[in-house]
């Protein structure tokens, strides 16, 4: 049986008369690639910033690793890796600074010789010295990739993470999303990219109007965006 | 611990040297403060030795505040704030690690105004090492705070406005007038045990200050 290293029970997050969550029940397992769809404002990026513990619920549960989440504990947070739209990355520092300083953070081993290698997986090894506020956005989004799985979490949540990447960069991201779930790693990614997000899927889900209504384990595609279509003409209903 | 304090100090001064932001508008804003005064005693007779000190102090204290007002913001708009307290390190030492640093900066930006100072209004300094220990912990006082305010007010709409509303009642009485008090004396020929009751009452404000930042900073930046 795998081990379910993420179990969200009955979450649900407003903000003021907005309900935005109406009570999330899901869980993770190990070696998951857990893709959730949604239209825009269904609040997949509030989920995912419940799920890695930056934003808390309004009320709910949630357990990751075994420890239920209230204020997240230093243990648990270097098990978490969270790329976001934004890149966190400081424009005034060159790309080895920044992933120098968040290597710090997290008190990485051996920190130049994984920041050298990720570096080269994302491309930029010719750029280390360059200060990032000359970087384009696809650039800063692969040295955001970097910066995410820096410190080896054990469950890596991407947000949007195809934004801004062209197609090279994107192959990148899905390469070094296989590599990392080879070896043992969960993802939990959003996305409005439907082909991309199922080329790497082994499990999907459907959030609309702040439910998860729909979920399968990487079934045909064709299905599974009739069922995405439906969702939407739901809510537009 | 130590680790991550020296990552965030070392963080905060490279990108400070970089963007010039807190830099820049604390040697314009001197520059002015110091001018404006200047001038302004240009048209009347006026003891220089009496009127020195609340000029250096005003200038440090508004040139600081403000320039101390985007250390958090800049951090929040910019989304690195998200970045940093995701990593498993104590808010504690993100204060810290920035103190330090504004610390470094500012005391480095006053020694500029006081030279500035020495410029428009000629003034013999009889021990200009008790001079440069008492802007030490009065630096010490308006960074801590300084720094504490910034947090506060950066998720306010407005925060450029609501920093100096909830700085200056505080910091007036407890760190600038006995500083304005004791500097002044100190310009007048005295000597640092002169004025030791001063330097105690700044000194216990400092540790306030610090303890302060140190305990609320973990709330402060939860919201």
């Amino acid at each position: 049986m795998s081990e379910k290293i993420l179990i969200a029970n009955g979450i649900t997050k407003s903000f003021g008369r907005l309900k935005v969550l109406n009570g999330i029940d899901l869980t993770i397992d190990r070696g998951d690639r857990y893709i959730l769809f949604g239209s825009n404002g269904a609040g997949k990026t509030t989920l995912v910033k419940i799920l890695s513990t930056i934003l808390p619920a309004d009320s709910g549960d949630l357990t990751i690793f075994g420890r239920k989440i209230k204020k997240p504990s230093k243990d648990v947070k270097t098990l978490i890796g969270f790329m976001s739209h934004e890149p966190y990355l400081y424009n005034e520092l060159t790309a080895w600074e920044n992933l120098n300083f968040y290597a710090s953070l997290y008190s990485v081993k051996d920190k130049e010789e994984q920041i050298k290698n990720l570096l080269n997986e994302v491309g930029l090894s010719h750029r280390l010295n360059d200060r990032i506020g000359s970087f384009s956005r696809g650039m800063k989004q692969r040295l955001s990739i970097a910066r995410t799985i820096l410190h080896s979490p054990d469950i890596i949540f991407l947000d949007e993470p195809y934004t801004g990447l062209d197609i090279r960069a994107q192959e990148i991201l899905n390469n070094i999303i296989i590599r990392l779930n080879n070896e043992g790693k969960t993802f939990f990614l959003i996305t409005h990219d439907i082909n991309r997000g199922c080329e790497i899927a082994s499990r999907r889900g459907l959030l609309s109007q702040g439910k998860i209504v729909y979920e399968d384990y990487g079934g045909k595609n064709k299905e599974f965006l009739e069922k995405f279509r439906d969702t939407i003409k739901g809510e537009m209903c | 611990m130590l680790n991550v304090l020296k990552a965030i100090f070392l963080k905060e001064l490279r990108v400070e040297f970089r963007n010039k932001q807190m830099i820049n508008s604390y040697i314009i804003l001197s520059l002015m403060i110091l001018a404006s005064f200047r001038f302004a005693f240009s048209i009347i007779d006026f003891s220089i030795t009496q009127l020195a000190s609340p000029i250096l102090w005003i200038t440090f204290f508004f040139a600081g505040m403000f320039s101390l007002s985007p250390v958090y913001k800049r951090e929040i708009e910019e989304g690195t704030l998200d970045g940093i307290l995701l990593a498993p390190i104590s808010p504690s030492s993100i204060y810290l690690g920035k103190l330090l640093s504004n610390l470094l900066v500012i005391f480095s930006l006053e020694l500029f105004s006081l030279l500035i100072l020495f410029i428009f209004f000629p003034i013999d300094i009889p021990d200009i090492l008790s001079l440069l220990i008492l802007i030490v912990i009065g630096t010490i006082g308006i960074a801590a705070l300084g720094n504490i305010i910034s947090a506060i007010s950066s998720n306010l709409s407005q925060s450029e406005v609501m920093l100096p509303v909830l700085l200056v009642p505080v910091l007036l009485f407890t760190i600038i007038m006995p500083s304005v008090s004791s500097t002044s004396e100190v310009f007048a020929g005295a000597h640092l045990l002169d004025v030791m009751q001063e330097i105690k009452l700044i000194l216990a404000f400092d540790v306030v200050f610090l303890a302060a930042g140190y305990l609320l900073i973990d709330y402060i930046l939860e919201d």
